[in-house]
Parts: C-alpha cells; structure tokens; sequence
C-alpha cells in the first residue's frame, strides 16, 4: 500500500475511441471486445515503479459524450496526466482532438503532462489517420505521442508508464510544489519524499496559485 | 420625477396584493416602504458611509419581519446582486449584502405564518437560485480573502440547498471548478469548515456524479484528516458529520469504495472503532459517532447497489481487506466485549461481523477459531455470541447475534460440522444454575442447556432462540441432522428411564409455546410479544430438520400424538398465517421424506390423516395464505433501516426516535425477528417444499398402494387342494379385498366431501387432486380481485377527492386571479384619472395668461353675433325706411297734386328723421 508518489490521471478524448478498454488493459490486463458506454466517471488504480519508486496511479476514465462534458471538466484541475485518446480508423475522433486539447488547456492546471494516443492500431487495414498525422499534431501542441491497442496490448503499459516517467522528472526538476494536492500529485505515507530543493523552489514558483 | 412616481404606484398595489393573499399585517406598509427606501440609499447613494450604513439597516429589518423579508424578494435580489457583482472591493458592502441575502432565506424565529401562507425564505431561495449566474456568483466569493464572506456564502448555499436541492446541484455542476472550491473549504478555518462539510453532506446525498467528484478531490483524505483532528469516537458533532459525508459517498458506489481501499485502506476506519481511554464512558455523542463508523463498515461489507457490476468481489475484497486489518478484533471488542456500550451500537457491531463472515472462507475460519477473554477465563468467541443469544433481554440483541450464526452457517458445512460435534448432553449437574458456569463447556453442551432449561420457568424464550441457532447448524447438512438427531435426553422426570430423542423434546415445547399463548392470550405481559415468534422459530428449526431427511420424519411419527398436534396446528384459526403455514410443511413433509412402509406412519396415513381432519383444499390454502405475506416480510425488511442522518435542526432526538420506532415496530405483526425467521434462504426452502408436496400427495393418490397382491395362479385351485380349503382361501381373499374395496371408497368420500365442500362440480376420480389445487387457485384469485376492487374503490374515492380539492384550489385561484385583475384594472383607470388630473393641473400651471384669452374669444363671439343681430334689425329697418319713403313720396305727389309746398312741409320732418338715424347708430355702437 505505501507508495512514494501517486498520480492522478484522467482520460479523455471521444467517445467509443476506447478509454474504458485501455484502463482495463492497463489495470486487469484484458480486452474486453463489447464495454458499456461510460457514465459519468469511472476509477481505476495500479501501483508502478519508476527509478525504483513506487507509484501509485489513479485513473479516472471520463465518459466521452458531449452530455457528460460539464461533468468531467470538473475532473481536469486535479490531474497530473491526461491521456488524450484518438481512434486511428475514424477520422473524425482525431479532428476533435483541437477541441479537446482547448477544454483541458482552460479547465486544467498548466503544468498538467498530457500524452496523446492513437489507440485501435491493431486494426492497420481500416486506418483513417496516419501514424505522421499524430506525431505533426503532438509536436506543434507539445504532447507525447503514441500510438497503442488497448486489444493487443501493444504500447499500453508503455503509454501510462511514460506519461508517469514525465510527471516525475518533472517533480525532480522542482516544476510542482508536491504539497499542494490541487496538482494530482502525492506524497506517499510510506515512500520517500520528493528532493527538497525542488519543493521549497517551486513554492515560491507556484506562489498566487496556494491560497 | 416620473420613475419615483411609477414605484409608489407599484407599491401600493404590491401592498394591496399582499395584503389580500397573506393577510393583514399593519406594519407592512410602514415596511415595504422602509426597506424600498433602503434598496434606493444603497443602489443611488454617494456617500459610501450611509450605502454601509442603508445596508446594516436592511440586514436588520430583514432578519426581523416577514414583510420585510417579502418586499425584499420583490425588489432588493437585482440591487444586492449588483453588489456582489460590481463592488468585489468594498470588503464591507459585500459582506452586508451576503448577510442580508442570508436574512432573506433564513424563516424569522417570531410569528411564524400560519401553514397556509406563503414561506417568504421559501420565495427567495427560489428566486435567487432560478439564475444560475447568480449561484456561480456566489461560488467565486469562496475564493474571497474575507472570512466573512466565505462564510456568509457557505451558509447562503446551505440555505438554497435546502429549499432547491435540484437547481443548486445542477449549478455547481455546470460551474467550473464548483466543487473543487467547496472542497478547499474543508481546509479552511474550522468554522468554515463544519459549514461546508455539511453543506457537502446535503449535496452528496443523492447526486451521484457530485460524489465522484468529491472523491476526486481528495475527499476520504480530509475527512479522515479532520476526524483524526477531532479525537476520533470522542469527538464532537464534527466527527459525525464526516461520517455521513462518509457514508454517503460510500453507500451507492462500488467504485467509490474500491478507490478508498486502494489509496488509503481501511486502518483509518477501523482505528475510530478502536476504543481508547475510559471504556466505560460511553456518552451519547460517542455512541452516534461508534454507530455511524459501524454503517461504514456495513456499507463496505453490502460492497455496493444490488445492480452493480462486480458488486460481489468488491465485497469479497472488501471483507478480506478489512479482515487483514484486524476488523474482527474491534467488532467483537464492540459488540461482545462492551457491556457499557449502547445496545445499538452492540448489535450494530454484531450485524458486522455476520458480514464479515459470509461466504469467506478465511473470515469464516478466523471467527471459527476466535478466542476471547483473559486468560484463564478464554473461551471461543461463538461460545460468547451464544451466550448473549441464550441471555440477553434486547430482542434486538439476539436478533443481531442470530445473524452471526446465520451467515457463519450459510454455506459452510465444516463449520456446521464442527459446531454439531460438540452437541453432546452432558450430565444433568442438578440444583447449579447451568447458564452461570457455562464458560468452560463446549458450545452444544451449552445449546442444548438453552434448548432444555427453559422448560422450568415455563419461559420458552431461550429454547426458542437456542432452537433458531440449531436450525443455522442444521440447515443442508445431512451429516449434521444425523449427528443430532443421535442425542437422546434425559427424561425430565427420571422414573421413566427411557432417554428421549431431542426432536420429540422440540415437538413438545411447540405444544407448550401454543398452550402459554393461549393462558397469556388475554393479558399482555412484557414477554408476550414474544410469542409472535417462538412458534415459527421452532417450526422453522423442524422444517429444516425434516427437509430431505426420512430418518427424522420416521421419528417424528415415531409418537402417534405427534400428527395429531400438528394436524390440530394447522387448522387451528386462533394460530398466526405463518403458523399455519409453516405447520403445514411440516406435514408435507412427512408425507414427502416418508419412506416408511410401516402401515402406521407410511404416507398414505398421513395423507389419509390430511384429506379427513383438515381437507386438502383448505390445507393447500395454508401454503397460499402464507406465501401472501412473504412479499410484506421482505419489504418490511428493506425498509427497516433507515441511514442516520442529521439534519441541521434535530441531531439526537431524531437518533432517539429511531430506537422508539424499533421499540414500537416489536409490537407489531411483523415484528423484526420474524422477518429474520424468513430470511430468503428459508423462504427458498419453503417454496420449492411446497411445490414438492403438492406433487407428493397427487401421486399418493393417483397410484393407490394396493394391499392385496392378485396374483392369478392363486386363483386356480391348487393340486390337491380341497374344495372347502380353496373356497376358504377365495373367501378370505375376497374379504380382503372387499376391505379395501371399502377403504377405497371411503377416502374416496372424503375427496367427495372435500369437493362438495368447495363447492366444485363433480371431477372424475383421477386428476381430484388437480381440480382441487386449480379450486384452491381460483379461490385465492377470486380474492385477490376482491381485496383488488376494495383496493381500486378506495383510490377512487381518494382520487376523487383529491380532484375535488384540485378544482377548489383551481377556482380558489381564478378567484384570486381576477381579484388581482380588479386590482390592477382599478390601479389602471385609477391611473388614468390621475394621468387626466395631472396635464390639467399642468396645462393649468403653464398658462397664467389663459382667462384673457378666453375673454377675447367670448367677447369676440358676442360681437359677431352682435354685429350679426344689428344687422338684421338694420335690414328690417332699411325695409321700413324703405317703405316710409315710398309713402312719403306718395303722398308728397298727391300733396303738390293739391297743390301744397311739399318742401316746406316736409322741413320739419327732416329733422326728426335725422334724430332717428342718429338713436340707430346709437343702437349700433
């Protein structure tokens, strides 16, 4: 149970572009080929390790329909992470994703680390988007990008893990004051607290932010 | 001038209006006046001072009166919201403006309206929460550095929440970062903090998306935190608050439970549950705080909605999570252990660790191997949970500590097995209290010490609930009843010598229960109450027994007056539903488990027994009448526990009005230990028994067992065979079947009978027993459609006069519709005629020089028709003048005709004429 860091994560993106399929992977590890549509929020969680630490990820998996956008805008602010979630055989999820990226930019913290994912690249033969198409979009809005099945499991680990490895070099190069929680970050009870210098550096940084 | 104008207008016809709908109240004129001349100081004034000073006045009125609070509601939210909105500055106009909105939503301690009238807080809260600007408004103050605002907003929103959940929540929805502000709240200073931790309680308690995004922002983390702060158990108000927050989040969410599991565990939890200090000191607060932390528990023992997915393993992690935390230590300390603690509290616990153990097989071992107590006095904790079973004087108690038994013996045949094998009798140790030196004896010894003291003091009540604990033991474990049904007891009075089987000792105190009620049927005594349940707990015990299990029945008929009591119970009118019907079963049963051929207690007797002393349309009924109130069993059961909850005014009376209502819910029919007896395993049971029965006895009678075996050699003489000898043996064999011949016909008359009685036509011999069963259905539907049409009359007269009242109302309403249309038609033309008044009063300010005007004008007329006048009389004048002339010349003719001087005559004359045209011109002038 004891951690030295925990995360929080939202997913985002359109809906049926396979949110709820890739925490499933990420914490069952199995596909489930029919999923419900998702309602409101649901949670998952998985303990990881990064430079021998443990960390704990909590991953809030927002529904995707537009009724539910006021909702899980509310869950923006406290996330540290956000995977922003395309389907690479329909075009339009990947049209979106401008819009998605505007939403999270206005209701999230600027320093939140989001990865974008072109999820169904199992299914090569009916690809609408290519794979240059998502890295041109990750690099002019300065995201990390890449591409996964939530079916094959191919990149999924590898998507939540790095989206982690980047949350906590930023925490080593003092971007976040960790003891403010409105971050999406934690200071575990039983692992080792973040360096020092980083924290006292980015309490003054942070500063109007912690009232 | 004329906006001024407009709002007295208006006023007054507001005060009219009020006036007719909320009565007369003779200050409120003086009011509304007041209070609008306020508004004006605080929307039009310059000097800041008197805005600040306008303000307190309006806080202070408002707060007081009604009709302040009302003409508020008319026309001060605009003004103050402007406020709010526009002078973020001003510290102190802010903090005026929040508290007087407060005042406005807060009901006036004095004189509070009679029903009727219309609540002015109710008006305002719905006026300012109809704009959802205005709460997101609100909700930017908390971001205020001013502890006053925060706070006089915290209490706004409490207040609108009150009166207009829906709106408020959909708000704080749709408001970005609304809830992650309310959260912040709970790390404010503490009054603040209590504020908005009970506004968060409201808001969470139905609105599900709230109650993620709470638990997203860290909500188990603060709660915890402040319930540490507070002192745990022994804190105050606060502590309880968290835990209905708590609760809340937890009570319809699986995921929300998951998510506390996996980031802070449960040791938070349960350490509230840990007892610290001065045990004995169990003050009413504490015991509220102990009982919301055990709902907790409870929640995350039931894992979620009934609905859910993966609601079960949740449940099980749940339990395995909390087990590894020791939760069975603190429950047992709780509910065993602490004499001093309340008895909800006690029995809460108890519930818990039923929970806990169901369906886990590790719990189970754990609680089966659980030791309690100090050396040397340690003693296994079932031994324990029995005891207060056997002794304690709550019904409640007992009901809780049942449950114990109930779940460690659900599907667990080990643990059955392990509690059977100790039930062996141990030697009767005479004159010795047996209860009092229990704690070194094996757990049957001390069951069958509950089954079998009681019968001295004549109170059934520890043999009946010693009786329910066999019956967890026993349930669907044959190796279980076969184990008890060895013991034999011995006979109270030893002179008989032959030891008694236990099951004919549990025939017996079923007699015995019957017969108290019936000495105790007239006067009430504490116990009675009791007996509502003492005959179906017994009943329930040899139901189970009995179930797929012929080695029982065989004994039960073992005693010939055995049938004939429970022949006796079944029709016995005076018995409760379940009575009856449980009985019955157990009739069946001896018909369906009877693999005797025993001519005495075979099927066929107990069969023939049923159709002759009861009749088998009436004993189906049985199992009808009671498989009616099984629905209402349940769905007493469902309700019975309602969460606790405070609600801002009443906090511990409302805890002490639960347990009256559990007080009086015991002198009901269904009373809560009964709905126990019938939990839906038990239910289960019976329902698939009767369906067997039924199929049973329909094959009893349609394969009638023939005594007499025909066999055709036999028929033949045999060589050798005298004819005398043969004709004997014909003779007899004629004889017996002769007799049966006659047996058959007899019961053969009883089904008649039984038909007849039902009044069925005549049904061939061989499916009676169908057209019975299809009698007893249309029977009941026949009544059902009869308790359906009473039904359906009364809600029709209920909807009748619930239109009737509507239309009242409706006309009530037009009446006060066009009294209002008066009014304002009145105002209208009232203003008209001002409207004429005033441009006349105008008209007549502006022209000072008007009179002269009009003078000239008249006089002007009045020479015309002067001028006009003269005129004419000059014409007629003329006319004579004319005439004159015309004579004049005549006779001036015929004068110098004659002769005269017509000039000198005529000289005269002249001068007169001239003095006429001169009075003319007179005239003229």
């Amino acid at each position: 149970m004891s951690y030295a860091y925990l995360f929080k994560y939202i997913i985002i993106g359109d809906t049926g572009v396979g949110k709820s399929c890739l925490l499933l992977q990420f914490t069952d590890k199995r596909f489930q080929p029919v999923h419900d549509l998702t309602i409101g929020v649901e949670f998952g969680a998985r303990m990881i390790t990064i430079d021998n630490k443990p960390i704990k990820l909590q991953i809030w998996d927002t529904a995707g329909q537009e009724s539910f956008r006021s909702i899980t805008r509310s869950y923006y602010r406290g996330a540290a992470g956000a995977l922003l979630v395309y389907d690479i055989t329909r075009r339009e999820t990947f049209n979106h994703l401008a819009s998605w990226l505007e939403d999270a930019r206005q209701h999230a913290n600027a320093n939140m680390t989001i990865m974008l994912i072109g999820n169904k690249c199992d299914l090569a033969h009916r690809r609408a988007v290519s794979t240059e198409e998502g890295e041109q979009f990750a690099k002019e809005h300065g995201l990390i990008f890449m591409e996964a099945s939530a079916k094959t499991a191919q990149n999924v680990e590898e998507a939540f893990i790095s989206t982690a490895a980047t949350i906590y070099k930023k925490i080593q190069d003092g971007v976040f004051d960790v003891s403010n929680e409105s971050y999406g970050i934690k200071v575990g009870y039983g692992g080792i607290p973040g360096p020092s210098g980083g924290r006292d550096g980015s309490a003054s940084q942070a500063g109007g932010c912690c009232s | 001038m004329d906006f001024k104008l407009g709002r007295i207008n208006l006023n007054a016809v507001a005060q009219g209006v009020g006036g007719l709908v909320f009565g007369n109240e003779n200050s409120s004129s003086n009011e509304d006046s007041y209070v609008e001349r306020l508004l004006d100081r605080i929307s039009n004034g310059v000097l800041a001072e008197d805005r600040r000073a306008a303000i307190t006045q309006l806080q202070a009125v408002v707060a007081e009166s009604r009709s302040a609070q009302l003409a508020f509601g008319a026309m001060g939210f605009p003004v103050l919201m402007g406020v709010l909105k526009e002078e973020r500055d001003d510290v102190e106009m802010v903090r005026g403006a929040l508290e007087t909105l407060v005042s406005a939503l807060t009901p006036t301690d004095v004189a509070r309206g009679p029903k009727n009238e219309v609540q002015p807080t109710l008006m305002n809260s719905d006026l300012l929460s109809r704009e959802a600007d205005s709460i997101s408004l609100l909700l930017s103050l908390l971001e205020e550095d001013d502890f006053y605002v925060r706070y006089y907003t915290l209490q706004l929103l409490t207040a609108l929440l009150t009166h207009s959940p829906n709106r408020l929540q959909e708000a704080i929805l749709t408001t970005p970062r609304g809830i992650t502000r309310l959260m912040d709240m709970l790390m404010d200073r503490e009054v603040i903090r209590n504020e908005a931790l009970l506004l968060l309680t409201y808001l969470t308690r139905e609105a599900v998306e709230i109650q993620k995004i709470v638990v997203f922002e860290g909500a188990f983390e603060k709660i915890f935190s402040i319930i540490k702060e507070e002192g745990g158990s022994e804190g105050g108000v606060v502590v309880q608050d968290c835990l209905e927050l708590l609760n809340n989040l937890l009570r319809r969410s699986a995921s929300n439970q998951i998510l506390l599991r996996e980031t802070m565990g449960f040791e938070h939890l349960l350490s509230i549950l840990k007892l610290r200090g001065s045990a004995y000191n169990f003050t009413q607060q504490k015991t509220v705080n102990l009982l919301g932390s055990l709902e907790t528990v409870e929640l995350l023992l039931t894992g979620g909605l009934d609905a859910e997915p993966g609601r079960d393993s949740n449940r099980q992690s749940n339990q395995t999570v909390l087990a590894q935390k020791n939760a069975l230590d603190h429950l047992l300390m709780l509910g065993v252990e602490s004499p001093w603690a309340a008895v909800s509290v006690r029995c809460a616990a108890l519930r818990c660790v039923g929970a806990l153990v169901a369906n886990h097989s590790q719990n189970l071992d754990a609680l089966a191997s659980k030791m309690l107590g100090e050396e040397p006095h340690v003693e296994p904790a079932l031994n324990s949970i029995l005891r207060i079973i056997l002794r304690t004087s709550s019904v409640q108690e007992f009901s809780a500590a049942d449950f114990i038994f109930k779940c460690f013996c659900e599907n667990n045949p080990k643990g059955q097995a392990i509690l059977a094998s100790t039930i062996i009798p141990q030697a009767h140790s005479g004159a010795h209290d047996p209860l009092d030196e229990d704690i070194k004896i094996p757990f049957g010894s001390m069951l069958l010490r509950g089954l079998t003291s009681s019968e001295s003091d004549e109170d059934l009540e520890t043999c009946c609930r010693a009786s329910s604990v066999l019956s967890h033991i026993l349930k669907g474990n044959i190796h279980c009843k076969e184990r008890v049904m060895q013991v034999k007891l011995e006979a109270p009075m030893t002179s008989f010598g032959t030891p008694e089987p236990l099951i004919h000792r549990v025939v017996k105190y079923l007699a015995v229960a019957a017969s108290m009620k019936d000495k105790n049927g007239n006067h009430k005594t504490s116990t009675s109450s009791g007996f509502m349940y003492i005959q179906p707990i017994i009943l329930r015990l040899l139901v189970t027994w009995l179930a797929d299990f012929p080695d029982a029945v065989h004994s039960f008929l073992d005693s010939r007056d055995h049938l004939t009591y429970l022949l006796e119970l079944v029709s016995n009118s005076s018995g409760t539903v379940f009575t009856r019907g449980l009985s019955a079963i157990l009739l069946g049963e001896c018909v369906l488990y009877n693999k005797s051929d025993d001519r005495g207690r075979d099927a066929f007797m107990v069969v023939d027994a049923i159709s002759q002393k009861i009749g088998l349309t009436s004993y189906f009924l049985k199992f009808d009448d009671m498989q009616k109130s099984f629905p209402f069993l349940s769905a007493k059961a469902s309700q019975q526990r309602k969460p606790l909850a405070r609600s801002s005014a009443a906090s511990m009376s409302e805890i002490e009005d639960v347990e009256e209502n559990n007080v009086s819910n015991l002198k009901h029919d269904e009373d809560p230990v009964l709905m126990s007896v019938f939990d839906a395993p038990f239910v289960n049971l019976v329902k698939r028994l009767e369906s067997e029965i039924r199929e049973s006895i329909v094959d009893v009678y349609s394969h009638p067992k023939s005594k007499v075996a025909v066999v055709p050699v036999e028929m033949e003489q045999k060589n050798g065979e005298s004819n005398e000898d043969y004709i004997k043996r014909l003779k007899s064999f004629v004889e017996k079947q002769c007799k049966e011949v006659q047996d058959l016909l007899g019961r053969n008359a009883t089904l008649a009978e039984d038909v007849a009685r039902t009044g069925g036509v005549g049904v061939s011999g061989s499916d009676q027993a169908n057209g019975g069963r299809d009698r007893v259905q249309v029977e009941t539907l026949r009544r059902e459609l009869q308790e359906t049409k009473q039904r359906v009359e009364v809600l029709k007269s209920e909807k009748a006069k619930l239109e009737d009242e509507a239309s009242m109302y409706r006309n009530l309403a037009g009446k006060m519709e066009s009294d209002l249309k008066s009014l304002s038609d009145a105002y209208n033309s009232l203003e008209q005629v001002n409207f004429q008044l005033e441009t006349e009063v105008k008209a007549l300010r502006e022209g000072k020089g008007g009179p002269f005007v009009d003078v000239k004008a008249i006089k002007e007329e009045g020479r015309e028709e002067a001028q006009k006048e003269s005129e004419a009389e000059l014409n007629d004048l003329l006319v004579c003048l004319g005439q004159e002339q015309t004579k004049v010349e005549k006779l001036s003719s015929r004068l110098a005709e004659l002769g005269e001087d017509v000039d000198s005559l005529l000289e005269g004359i002249g001068d007169d004429l001239g003095l006429a045209e001169d009075s003319g011109d007179d005239e003229e002038e």
